[in-house]
This record gives structure tokens, sequence and C-alpha cells, in this order.
């Protein structure tokens, strides 16, 4: 069964996340992505994430396909204009991969290449557009295709980004564009997650929430300061100062926040520090394994 | 009104290197860069004594009306000979002004600003990012505000997720689909923002 069947039977999904390599061997994503087998719906593959240069994701969710996992490409508008979305669009369908996260992408200068030209010839809603398109058989100037994609188009939305109004009027758009899903910015306040999911509820949209388990209370910091969009409550970060464990409280944390917004989402996204040797453990304690 | 900003004057020293032996004069520009205080009196004066103390024959510093319109080379150097005598010219204007002064001088020319964007002198503040010339221009549906030019990743449909607070994840600025969005509210006229915005036409540029 596809992602976009599993989200249109209404079960809670799980998807996780990981990156493609820095180098030409995949092997270690691949040990990476084996701890998830049989705890996920899908695995998502990241595309230059933070914009740090790494790996196509194209060639990480084919050989994951292989392995058997359903997966979700993340697919930016920051490094490819609109002829090589295109392309890549295609060849990703040709591998297999029938799952698209699209999204903006960070800014070249938050990442490793900050000189890096930035494209964004297309916006997020633009490639969902683009990705319809292609799925009625033609092309960004609607001419017709050889042959139709068969793609679900997932879009990426920010709850704790304000003032919210702009947001929801562009996750209105992401609707109109034919997002099947969204899924959200990690969560780290469920206050802030369930106000979100009660202003899109009227859209009817699946929205899969973005977790984040905590490592350490400077790690908290560091994406406070680093990663866009990103907001970790001072009681978060004052819990994982004061733990004797703090991997096991950054979980209890997330377990918490899981619990508190699982009435308001159809699912979650684990997207772990440093891979995914306690996600099972993390599911277990949310009775989701 | 064209944005500049100065260059670090080592790299104005790097590019100098490359044309060894030549006289040079200073060019400043009388509309934007005088405006905005990149390439007037004092920045011409100031980048001429550099020069001068760093060894080079730097003959003179002149400002000129306008650096990007004039009638003919010829009507420039009869009001500022200094241009004329010169090999080379250091040109503190923007991208067009150094083009122009390049095309009709027959000298080399050198920029002594970098081009920035399109933006506003607004009594003693200089704002940027107001136009990125894209030729398929529709402003009015944004409050006036481009966000083709105001948002770093030219975002037509709405903010991306970094718009916190109403402050962009790039750099020290706002978010300019906040500003939008706060305007036309006030007005109430948010419908403007309805519908799914089409991409920049770049063929229009041609």
């Amino acid at each position: 069964m596809g992602f976009a069947d599993v989200l249109g039977s209404g079960k809670f999904v799980v998807t996780a996340e990981v990156s493609p390599p820095r180098g030409t061997d995949i092997s270690g994503a691949l040990a990476g992505a084996r701890l998830l087998q049989g705890l996920v719906d899908a695995v998502n593959v990241t595309d230059n994430q933070r914009s740090m240069m790494r790996m196509s994701p194209i060639v990480l969710c084919h050989k994951l396909g292989e392995m058997g996992f359903e997966t979700i490409m993340h697919m930016t508008c920051r490094d490819r204009n609109r002829l090589a979305l295109q392309s890549d669009l295609l060849a990703a369908h040709a591998l297999g991969i029938h799952n698209i996260l699209a999204m903006s992408g960070d800014y070249p200068t938050m990442g490793d290449m900050p000189s890096t030209k930035p494209v964004f010839d297309l916006d997020s809603v633009q490639l969902l557009q683009l990705i319809e398109k292609m799925n009625n058989g033609s092309d960004f100037q609607d001419k017709p295709l050889d042959s139709p994609t068969s793609l679900c188009a997932g879009a990426v939305a920010n709850p704790g980004a304000r003032p919210l109004g702009p947001q929801l009027f562009k996750l209105n758009k992401k609707v109109l564009a034919k997002a099947r899903f969204i899924q959200t910015q990690a969560v780290f306040d469920a206050a802030v997650f369930n106000e979100f999911a009660d202003a899109a509820r009227h859209t009817g949209i699946p929205i899969i929430a973005g977790i984040i388990p905590l490592r350490s209370a400077q790690n908290a910091r560091f994406m406070n300061e680093k990663i866009p969009g990103v907001k970790i409550p001072d009681e978060a970060i004052s819990r994982m100062e004061a733990a004797a464990d703090p991997a096991l409280e950054g979980m209890r944390i997330a377990a918490k926040t899981i619990a508190d917004i699982r009435t308001n989402c159809q699912g979650i996204h684990i997207m772990p520090i440093g891979g995914h040797g306690n996600t099972r453990r993390l599911l277990e304690m949310c009775g989701l394994d | 009104m064209i944005i500049t900003r100065p260059k670090p004057i080592k790299e104005i020293l790097s590019m100098v290197e490359m044309f060894p032996d030549l006289s040079i004069c200073v060019v400043g520009c009388g509309i934007c860069a005088r405006k905005i205080r990149t390439g007037g009196e004092a920045q011409v004066s100031m980048m001429t004594a550099q020069l001068q103390r760093s060894g080079l024959d730097v003959l003179d510093g002149k400002i000129v009306k306008h650096a990007c319109s004039t009638e003919s080379w010829d009507s420039l150097v009869e009001e500022y000979p200094a241009l004329d005598k010169a090999d080379m010219l250091l040109v503190m204007s923007c991208g067009a002004g150094v083009s122009l002064l390049g095309r009709i001088s027959g000298k080399p020319v050198l920029p002594g600003l970098d081009t920035t964007s399109l933006g506003s002198a607004l009594k003693d503040e200089t704002l940027e990012n107001f136009c990125v010339m894209c030729g398929d221009c529709n402003v009015g549906l944004y409050a006036g505000l481009c966000p083709k030019s105001g948002c770093p990743k030219s975002q037509v449909n709405g903010p991306c997720g970094g718009s916190i607070d109403g402050d962009c994840e790039v750099g020290e600025r706002e978010c300019i689909w906040a500003k939008i969005y706060e305007i036309l509210e006030s007005r109430g006229m948010l419908q403007l923002m309805d519908g799914i915005r089409p991409p920049v036409n770049h063929d229009r540029r041609l």
C-alpha cells in the first residue's frame, strides 16, 4: 500500500527522516534506515537540508525502495529552476519514487556553501501545481508529457511562524494546489501546534507533526539559534539541563508532546539528531511501535 | 535609487594591480551614490587619498553629474578634463555608470562600488531591495511591496516557514510578507492575496 493509500485509510502514520551522505558511500545511510524497518509507514529523504551539500535524494530513495521502504523524497526550489524540477520529478517517478515533499528550502547562507546562487524560480505552491500538472499528463507550460507521473505531493508548514495569518494563507494555497498532506516543522510546544491544527482543520488536509527528540541542552540552544523556524521553549531547555540522562529526557519530552498533540494530527515525523538508534524506543514510549 | 555598497579597499587595490603603470581618475556620481554616501565628495576624496597613499598615480577625483547619463564623452571631458588625462577610471557609481563610462571613454574602467539592488533614499535612511527588475511587475497586488525583491526567496504566494515574529530568517531584515499581510489586512483587502500567483515570466526581460 502506498503512502497516499495509508493516509487515505485514516491510519495514524509514522514517518522518519534519513539524510544522504556527504560522499559516495551510501551504506551508512542504508544501515541507519534499517533501524526503521517495520516501524514506519515511509522514510523521508532530505534534499541538501539546511543548505548543506549532500548526495541527491533520488539515489537514496531508489535504494531504500529496493529494500522495501516507501519513501518521501524532499524537493526544494532552492537548487533547481523549473526545467530541473521537472527533470528530477520524471527521474524520481521512473525510479519508483511515489511521494514528494515540496518545499521552498532554507536559504543558502544557512549552510556550508553560503555564496551559492539561490534559484527559487518556483515557490513551493507553484511546485505543488507543477506536480499536479505532471500527474495530469502535462508539463509546466501545459504541453503533453509522453507519459504522466503519479506522485503524491506533500507540503510543509511551520506552526510556530508568526504572524500566523500569512502562514495560513499560504497553507490554503498549498491545499488549493493539491497538496495531499502537510508535514510540519519540529513541534516543541503542543499549545502552539494545537492552535495551528485548529486553524487548519477546515482544509481537511492530514497534518503530520515533526518531532525532534532533543539530545542535550546545548544542542537545543544550537537549534534555536541556527535552524530557521525552530523555537524550543526555555522550560524544555531547563529540563534538558537538569537531566541525568539528557537523551532519555529528550525522548520523554518528545513523547509528552506527541501525547498532547495526537488527537490534532494524523501522524508524526521523527527527525532525530544523529541517527535512529533511539527511534524504536521513542515509538514504544508512545505506544506507536 | 540604485543601491551601491563600498568595495573593500583590498579588493580595489588588487584590481588596480592588474593594470600596472596606468594613471587613474576616481569618478563619483552626483545622483544615487552621492545621495546614499557611497560615491559622493567625501567617499571620492577618501578613495583618492587612499590610493595615493598606496603609491598609485591618481591624477584627480571628480564627481560627475550623473555617471549613467550624458550627452557624449566629449561633453563630459569638457566639464571634467581630468577624466581624459587619466589612463583609467575608477568609477564610484552603480554598474550602469561604470558600464557607460567604459563604453564611451575608450579607457579601462574599474568598479569602485558593488551594486546590490533598486531601493530608495528616505531622508537619511537607505532602503534596499525594492525591485529586482524582473520585467514582469505586479507590485500593486502586494500593497506596493515587491516580494520578489523584498523576500530573499522571492516567494510570491506567501511567506516561507522562516518568518518568526515578523523577522526574516535571512540576515537582519523584516519579513516582507508579514508587512504585506499587515497592510492588506488593515485596508480590508486580503482578497488580493487569493488565488495562486504564477512565477515570473523571465522571457519578458529579453
